[in-house]
C-alpha cells in the first residue's frame, strides 16, 4: 500500500522574505528524500560544496539526490518534465515568484491524478509584512499569499513580533511558525509516513512536534470518514492513512494543511493512520478523543479476540 | 554591379514627405535604389522592368508591433471564434455563431482527423454568445471516442468532451478549483485556469510553447503575416531556449522566407542580470530577417477579465482591482538593469495604474543610468490619458496601441469594466499623437486577427460590434494611422532605419495593395484588399 502520486508543495512568500533560505535548507536537511525543486533562479541557492554534485545552466545536482532547476518561463510544462522524469523525485517543491498567487499554482497538483497536494507555505519578513500589508499597490496579494497557506513560516527574528502575529491571526487559517526552526519544518512538509509501521522505538521524535499513530480494524463509510476528519484537531498538519471500507477496499486519505483528498484504493488489512503537527497546538491525547469519535461511528465494532 | 530591376506599381505611398507619392520603385540587392518615375533609375545604369504589380498600389511593408509567434501555430488547431477568419492558405473559416455551429462545423472537421487523434479548437468565446454555457454534453455530440478540447480566445478557460475528461481523471469525485461542476455534481467539460487545464493539456498533448517554436509553425506564422502585408512583425513574449534559435535561424534564412521576425524574450523566470545577459547575447546572433535582443515585460493582466490594475475608480461592477504578474519593485529592477544595460523593453500595461508604474519605473531607471535613444516601448497602453502620454513624450517612451480592442471589446468596456466615460478615451490614439508621442497600434495576434489595415481602420473610426462610434475625439486620420503601421512600428523595433517607408537605401519591402487606402471612404479602410508583398524585393502574391 503505497501513494504513488507527486506531493507537491509550493512555497509563496515577497521578494526578500526568505523563500531561498527555506529551499536551502530543505535540499540540505537529512530527510533522506530527493526532492526537486523548482526555483525562479539560482541567485541566492547556496548548496555547500561537499553536498553539490554537478551544476549546470540551470540544473544543481546534488549527493543527497535532491535536484534544483530554474523552471523557466512556462511554470507548468516544468511541472510537466518533472512529472515525466524517470524515476520521479519524492517530492516537488515549487518557489512561486514574489507576487504569484501560490493556490494557482498548487491547483494543479489537486487537479493532476498523478500528484498530490502537499502544502502551500507562505514565508513572511518579520520587519516587513505590516508595511507590505498596507501597501496599495501590492497589499492584497500579500494578504492572499498569508490567506491560502497551510503553513506560515515568520523569517528575520527569533521571536514573532506582537504585531505581526496579531496580523497573521487575522490574515491566516494557521498558526505561524519561527524560519529558523525550518529544519523541523521539513518533518511536517517532507514526511511519507508509512501507516503500515509501527513507531520506531528509539526514534526520537523532536519536542516541538507531536506524532499519533493509530491502527484498529475499523471499518468506515467514505462519507464517514469525511465527517470525521471535518472535526479533527486544528493544528494536526498531516494525516496520512488507509482506512477500510467493504471488504479488502477501502479509502487513502491524505490531509496537509486544510486540504483533506480522500480516494478509493486497495485497503487489504487493517485501519492504519498517522498524523503530525506542532506540539504546541495539538496533543497525542487530543488525536485520540477526537478518533474515539470515529470508532464510535464505526459499522462494524471490533471483534471480542 | 548586380541586377537592378523597376517595379512599376499603379501608385506607390511612401510614408518619406521628399516623395510622398511616386509610380515606380527600383530594386538592387533587396534594397531601395530610387523611387520616382519610370525613370527613376536611370542615373545607375540598365534595368530590368517589372510590370507584375503594376495593377496595384504599393506601401510600404506593415509592420506588426505586437503579436505571438502562436498565431502561426494556432492554425494546427480547428478555428471555433465567432468571426470569419482567414488560415494561411487562404481558406476561409466561417465564424460560429451560435452554439449548433460550433458543434456542426468541428464535426466537419473532425472527419479530417485520424481516428480517436484528439480534436483540438481555439478561438472560442462565450462573450459573444450569451446563451446556454458550451459544456461536454455539446461536445459529445461530436464524439464521444474521441478527445476534444476548446480552448478559449482568452487562453484561460477551455471545455473539453467527456472522453477528454475521462483521460483527466475528472469525475464527480474530483474536487480540483478550476473543474466547473454542474447541478448533478459531475463535471460539467469547463475548465478554469492553467491548473485545471493542466492535466488535459498534458494527455492530449496541448504545448503552445514548443509547438510556437516549431518549423512549421513558424513558417505558418510567415504565410500569416504575407497574407495581411506584413513584412516585419513582432513574438512579444518568447521563451526561446538555444536548440528554439537555431531552428529559427534556419527557417528564417531560407531565401523565400517572407518576413522578419522581431522576437523579444520574456523577462521572467532569472534575475534581471541574467536576463540582460541573455538579450544581449541574442542580439548578437541577429540576422537580417531575425532580429534579436529586446526584451518583454509582463506587469499587470486584461481589463476584460478584470485582472488589469486600474486607478481610481476602479471597476464599475465593483470588482476588485485587477492583479500584478511581476511585482512593481520588480518592474523597478529590471527596468534599472536593462536601461543600464543598453537592452530594450516591451513593456505589457492595460490598466492606468500599470502604465503609471512602468512609466515611474522608467523614470527612475533614466536617473540611475540617464541614457538617450533607449526606445522602451509601452504595449497596450489601453487606459493612458493625456497626462501619461505627456511624461512618456518628456521621458523618450514609446506608445503601441490595442487599437483592435475598440471594436472587439469596446462595447463591454463601456457597459462591464470601466464605463461609459473612461471607455470614451480608451486606446487614446489622438491623445498620444498630440503629445508628441512616437506611437503605433497593433492586433495582439491571435488574440485578435493580424491585419494591419482593420487596425488601422479602428483607430481611425472607432466603431463598435455594436456599431456605435466610441469617442470620436480620439480618432485619428487614416494618413496617421498609415504612418502608425509602417514608419510608426519601425521606430518602436528600432528599425526605422531600414524599412517602415519606400526611400532609398531601405529594404525593398512592400505591401501590395488592390486599392488605394487614401482614396477609399475610411469606413472602407479595412475592405483594401491585401494582394500579398514585396520582402528584400522578392515578390510574393497571394
Amino acid at each position: 500500500m503505497i501513494d504513488s502520486r507527486l506531493p507537491m508543495t509550493v512555497i509563496g512568500g515577497y521578494l526578500g522574505a526568505g523563500k531561498t533560505t527555506l529551499i536551502n535548507r530543505l535540499l540540505s536537511a537529512p530527510h533522506g528524500q530527493r526532492l526537486m525543486v523548482l526555483v525562479n533562479d539560482f541567485g541566492a541557492i547556496n548548496i555547500d560544496a561537499e553536498l553539490l554534485h554537478s551544476a549546470d545552466e540551470d540544473t544543481l545536482t546534488l549527493t543527497n539526490g535532491c535536484v534544483c532547476c530554474t523552471m523557466g518561463a512556462d511554470l507548468f510544462m516544468a511541472i510537466a518534465d518533472v512529472l515525466d522524469r524517470n524515476p520521479r523525485p519524492d517530492h516537488l517543491i515549487v518557489e512561486a515568484s514574489g507576487i504569484a498567487d501560490p493556490q494557482k499554482i498548487a491547483n494543479a497538483a489537486v487537479a493532476e491524478p498523478e500528484m498530490r497536494f502537499g502544502g502551500i507555505v507562505t514565508v513572511v519578513d518579520a520587519g516587513s509584512y505590516q508595511s507590505l500589508f498596507s501597501d496599495t499597490l501590492i497589499g492584497p496579494q500579500i494578504r492572499d499569499q498569508v490567506a491560502c497557506a497551510d503553513l506560515v513560516l515568520v523569517s528575520k527574528t527569533e521571536e514573532i513580533p506582537p504585531a505581526v502575529a496579531l496580523g497573521l491571526a487575522a490574515d491566516s487559517r494557521s498558526a505561524p511558525v519561527l524560519l529558523s526552526d525550518a529544519d523541523h519544518v521539513a518533518e511536517l512538509l517532507l514526511l511519507q509516513p508509512d501507516p503500515a509501521s509501527k513507531p520506531q522505538r528509539g526514534a526520537r521524535a523532536h519536542p516541538d512536534y507531536m506524532h499519533w499513530h493509530h491502527s484498529a480494524d475499523i471499518v468506515l463509510s467514505r462519507e464517514e470518514l469525511a465527517r470525521i476528519v471535518e472535526t479533527r484537531p486544528p493544528g494536526l498538519f498531516r494525516i496520512k492513512g488507509f482506512v477500510r471500507g467493504r471488504p479488502g477496499r477501502g479509502w487513502l486519505i491524505q490531509v496537509v494543511g486544510q486540504d483533506v483528498s480522500i480516494t478509493p484504493a486497495d485497503v487489504p488489512g487493517d485501519t492504519h493512520l498517522v498524523g503530525i503537527g506542532l506540539s504546541a497546538e495539538v496533543t497525542v491525547q487530543d488525536c485520540e478523543v477526537w478518533w474515539r469519535g470515529a470508532e464510535q461511528l464505526s459499522a462494524a465494532p471490533a471483534k471480542a479476540d | 554591379m548586380s541586377k537592378i530591376t523597376v517595379f512599376k506599381a499603379k501608385k506607390i505611398i511612401t510614408q518619406d514627405p521628399n516623395t510622398p507619392v511616386a509610380t515606380h520603385v527600383a530594386v538592387q540587392d533587396g534594397k531601395i535604389l530610387a523611387v520616382g518615375d519610370a525613370d527613376c533609375a536611370q542615373q545607375w545604369g540598365a534595368v530590368a522592368r517589372d510590370d507584375s504589380l503594376s495593377h496595384a498600389v504599393l506601401m510600404p511593408g506593415f509592420v506588426e508591433g505586437h503579436a505571438h509567434m502562436m498565431a502561426g501555430a494556432m492554425w494546427n488547431y480547428a478555428y471555433a471564434g465567432y468571426h470569419d477568419r482567414i488560415d494561411p492558405d487562404g481558406r476561409m473559416w466561417s465564424g460560429m455563431t451560435d452554439i449548433g455551429e460550433v458543434i456542426s462545423g468541428l464535426t466537419e472537421y473532425a472527419g479530417s482527423l485520424e481516428e480517436d487523434a484528439p480534436l483540438i479548437g481555439w478561438g472560442f468565446d462565450p462573450i459573444f454568445l450569451p446563451t446556454e454555457r458550451l459544456n461536454r454534453h455539446h461536445l459529445d455530440e461530436i464524439s464521444t471516442t474521441r478527445p476534444i478540447a476548446i480552448i478559449y480566445s482568452n487562453f484561460h478557460l477551455m471545455c473539453v468532451n467527456s472522453k477528454a475528461l475521462e483521460l483527466a481523471g475528472y469525475s464527480r469525485e474530483t474536487n480540483a478549483e478550476g473543474v466547473l461542476k454542474g447541478p448533478d455534481g459531475s463535471p460539467t467539460g469547463e475548465l478554469q485556469e492553467m491548473a485545471a487545464m493542466f492535466p488535459v493539456m498534458r494527455r492530449l498533448g496541448i504545448d503552445f510553447r514548443s509547438l510556437a517554436q516549431q518549423a512549421p509553425s513558424i513558417r505558418t506564422y510567415g504565410e500569416v503575416a504575407k497574407r495581411a502585408g506584413v513584412t516585419t512583425i513582432a513574438d512579444l513574449f518568447s521563451t526561446m531556449e538555444d536548440s528554439d534559435l537555431d531552428v529559427m535561424l534556419e527557417v528564417t534564412g531560407a531565401p523565400d522566407f517572407p518576413v522578419r521576425i522581431v522576437p523579444a524574450q520574456g523577462a521572467m523566470g532569472a534575475t534581471p542580470e541574467l536576463i540582460a545577459a541573455r538579450a544581449k547575447d541574442l542580439g548578437t546572433r541577429s540576422t537580417d530577417k531575425l532580429r534579436l535582443g529586446a526584451v518583454k515585460l509582463m506587469t499587470d493582466g486584461s481589463i476584460q477579465g478584470w485582472t488589469a490594475r486600474v486607478k481610481w475608480p476602479g471597476y464599475v461592477g465593483g470588482q476588485p482591482n485587477g492583479i500584478w504578474n511581476t511585482v512593481p519593485d520588480q518592474i523597478y529592477a529590471l527596468c534599472e538593469v536593462m536601461q543600464r544595460e543598453g537592452v530594450q523593453m516591451h513593456i505589457h500595461v492595460n490598466g492606468d495604474e500599470a502604465s503609471e508604474v512602468a512609466i515611474d519605473a522608467i523614470e527612475a531607471a533614466l536617473r540611475r543610468a540617464p541614457g538617450q535613444g533607449h526606445r522602451h516601448v509601452l504595449q497596450h497602453c489601453q487606459m493612458m490619458g493625456r497626462d501619461q502620454f505627456e511624461r512618456c513624450a518628456e521621458l523618450g517612451i514609446c506608445t503601441n496601441i490595442f487599437a483592435n480592442h475598440i471594436w472587439y471589446f469596446g462595447d463591454q468596456h463601456a457597459e462591464v469594466t470601466i464605463g461609459e466615460d473612461r471607455a470614451l478615451r480608451m486606446d487614446a490614439c489622438r491623445a498620444a499623437l498630440d503629445a508628441g508621442v512616437h506611437m503605433t497600434i497593433h492586433s495582439d495576434a491571435p488574440v485578435t486577427p493580424l491585419a494591419p489595415l482593420f487596425t488601422a481602420w479602428c483607430a481611425v473610426n472607432r466603431q463598435t460590434m455594436r456599431g456605435r462610434t466610441l469617442g470620436a475625439a480620439q480618432q485619428i486620420t487614416v494618413e496617421e494611422a498609415l504612418h502608425a503601421i509602417t514608419l510608426g512600428a519601425a521606430y518602436t523595433l528600432r528599425l526605422d532605419d531600414e524599412i517602415g517607408s519606400i526611400e532609398t537605401g531601405k529594404k525593398a519591402d512592400f505591401a501590395v495593395l488592390g486599392e488605394d487606402p487614401t482614396a477609399v471612404d475610411p469606413m472602407a479602410l479595412k475592405d483594401v484588399p491585401v494582394l500579398g508583398t514585396v520582402s528584400g524585393g522578392q515578390v510574393h502574391l497571394l
